[in-house]
């Protein structure tokens, strides 16, 4: 068995809960902005016009210009990238990911926990096992709140269900990375709000260089480094194909951060001294 | 068999020191009292058995395994109480014995009800609604339902009342006469004194003694107090050869105080030669001896 199930139900007892919170609350923002932003989009396809500050915005949103798509193509993609979901998802996967060690250095619990006849690697993927499970109860009531916001929009404005999954899974990778990075930070030190402010550096480095790369030149160069800068949910709403190059970055900077978490909490001295 | 064997284990926190080239060995069914002043090391030790942390250099074998490399598998038969218990606060006892059977892939919740039974602990409060003392029970019934082969307690006792210490130590008792191996670390030199065979008293990070306790005591030596009869016969008596092994801790012109490790019978014959109103001389009683351990060099040579 690669994880102790135990384990993961201990995680998850704590986790469940919190999670379910988010999940909801992460729902019905997206439940609105699934029933809103159509009918804005519309609006504005009506009218024949989009007002320069408005496509100025959403191109920079976006990364692409989006004058000659449908409603439901740009509307779900505004709902897919809304800051509101990000930020929720984000500090999801930090509040998640910096329990182990960090979280449980500081309230004095690690003892206990190091004390199991488990091996380090082995707590360390019962913790993942745990999260990835919440992190899916959270994605899935996001997708359900766009599911049931759809239901009071126009057939003309109903997006296709099988990109918006394309596009979920790539959203996911970028959740995954900023939970690995949080892993990976509080694997190496001993204060759960060290761990979440190098998360947040991060983080927030991310959403800058990405909102400022097709306003700024010099935060083009800078736009390889922002994980937002492989999460393009209008390509996908658009095309329907698989932005395979983005999904394969995003699950390589996965997998190096969790690997390098990982080898940090299996190798390092854990005190609550 | 030994169990337990650290073998020159030193661990640093940086420059400061945590232990220092320590070793011992403790056998099968030992019940070993690891005796110290806070901060002496004797957490660290134990984190370092657990596989807490590394070692700097030296080594620790639990049922001859590394117990950085493996372990885990030392960790299978060992039951672990830390210094300062923590439990997850919505933890009852009953989900407790639960989740650590689950943990363990053992069900250890009917050996759990047994020891809460002698232990008069209510399994169905939850963590953040129990006292240190209650905590602390619990903590010992976790380490203990599983029955390992191992035992390793930092100050288990603390925060019980003296009727559940003892009933603690009825349990360590029980489980040593049944092959157990318990590592006992404490600063209470009472609390070791009632229970342990063995004793080792660690200082500054090493160890300054590893011994039983009568050993200890008799490798002490003695308690010497002489009054002369008057200053003269004092200082007569400074002036001669006095035996080897008198070290005088207080002395004036008329009594002298210390501590002589020899033959007694060469001490009175000393004391004879000149004329003493007073001559005492006995083994110094174990709450003294400690002391010395604690505060002095070593006893008797060692250091």
């Amino acid at each position: 068995m690669i994880v102790n199930l135990g384990l993961v139900r201990r995680s998850l007892r704590e986790l469940i809960p919190v999670s379910l919170g988010f999940g909801v609350f992460t729902g019905t923002v997206v439940g609105l902005l699934s029933y809103a932003l159509p009918q804005v989009q519309a609006r504005f396809m009506r009218r024949g016009f989009i007002p320069p500050q408005v496509r100025q915005l959403r191109n920079a949103l976006f990364g692409v210009d989006t004058s000659d798509a449908g409603i439901a193509e740009v509307a779900f993609s505004m709902v897919w990238i809304h800051p509101v979901l990000i930020i929720l998802l984000f500090a999801h996967a930090i509040l998640v990911c910096t329990r182990i060690p960090a979280g449980e250095i500081e309230r004095g619990t690690v003892d206990v926990l190091l004390a199991m006849p488990v091996s380090r690697w082995k707590l360390f993927r019962s913790e993942t096992a745990a999260w990835l499970i919440t992190a899916a109860l959270v994605l899935g009531l996001a997708f359900l709140g766009c599911y049931v916001g759809t239901r009071f929009v126009t057939p003309d404005q109903l997006p296709d269900f099988g990109r918006l999954a394309m596009n979920l899974a790539n959203l996911a990778l970028v959740y995954g990375a900023v939970g690995c990075a949080a892993l990976a930070i509080a694997a190496g030190v001993d204060r759960r709000m060290r761990a979440v402010m190098g998360v947040l550096v991060v983080t927030i480095g991310t959403l800058m260089v990405n909102f400022l790369e097709p306003l700024w030149e010099p935060a083009k160069h800078a736009a390889p480094l922002s994980l937002l800068h492989y999460y393009k949910p209008f390509a996908v709403m658009k095309t329907g194909e698989w932005q395979v190059k983005d999904l394969a970055i995003l699950a390589g900077v996965c997998a190096t951060l969790w690997v390098t978490a990982g080898v940090i909490f299996s190798r390092r001295d854990i005190t609550t001294t | 068999m030994a169990v337990i064997e650290i073998d020159n284990l030193t661990r640093r926190y940086g420059t400061r020191r945590g232990i220092d080239e320590v070793s011992l060995t403790i056998g099968e069914g030992a019940l070993y009292g690891f005796l110290g002043p806070n901060g002496a090391g004797k957490t660290t030790t134990i984190r370092v058995l657990l596989g807490f942390m590394k070692a700097t250099s030296g080594s620790a074998r639990v049922f001859g395994l590394d117990c950085w490399k493996q372990s885990h598998l030392v960790k299978a038969g060992v039951g672990a109480i830390p210094g300062d218990l923590r439990l997850w606060n919505w933890l009852s006892g009953n989900s407790a014995l639960k989740l650590f059977g689950q943990i363990r892939g053992i069900d250890i919740r009917a050996n759990g009800k047994k020891l809460a039974e002698e232990l008069e602990l209510d399994l169905s409060v939850k963590v953040r609604a129990m006292s240190r003392g209650m905590r602390q029970k619990l903590g010992l019934i976790l380490a203990l339902a599983h029955e390992p082969r191992v035992l390793i307690l930092d100050e288990p006792t603390t925060a019980l009342d003296p009727l559940m210490q003892e009933r603690v130590r009825g349990m360590l008792r029980r489980m040593v006469s049944a092959g157990h191996t318990v590592f006992f670390s404490s600063h209470t030199l009472g609390e070791v004194e009632n229970l342990c065979d063995r004793v080792a008293i660690v200082r500054s990070g090493r160890i300054v003694a590893d011994s039983t306790l009568v050993e200890l005591q008799r490798t002490a030596g003695h308690e010497v107090a002489i009054e002369w009869a008057d200053d003269a016969a004092g200082r007569e008596a400074s002036g001669a050869a006095v035996p080897a092994g008198l070290t005088l801790d207080h002395q004036s012109a008329r009594k002298w105080e210390g501590r002589f490790t020899g033959d007694v019978r060469e001490l009175l014959a000393f004391a004879a030669r000149k004329p003493v109103v007073d001559f005492r001389v006995a083994r110094p009683d174990l709450e003294s001896l400690f002391r010395r351990y604690y505060t002095d060099e070593g006893v008797g040579g060692e250091s």
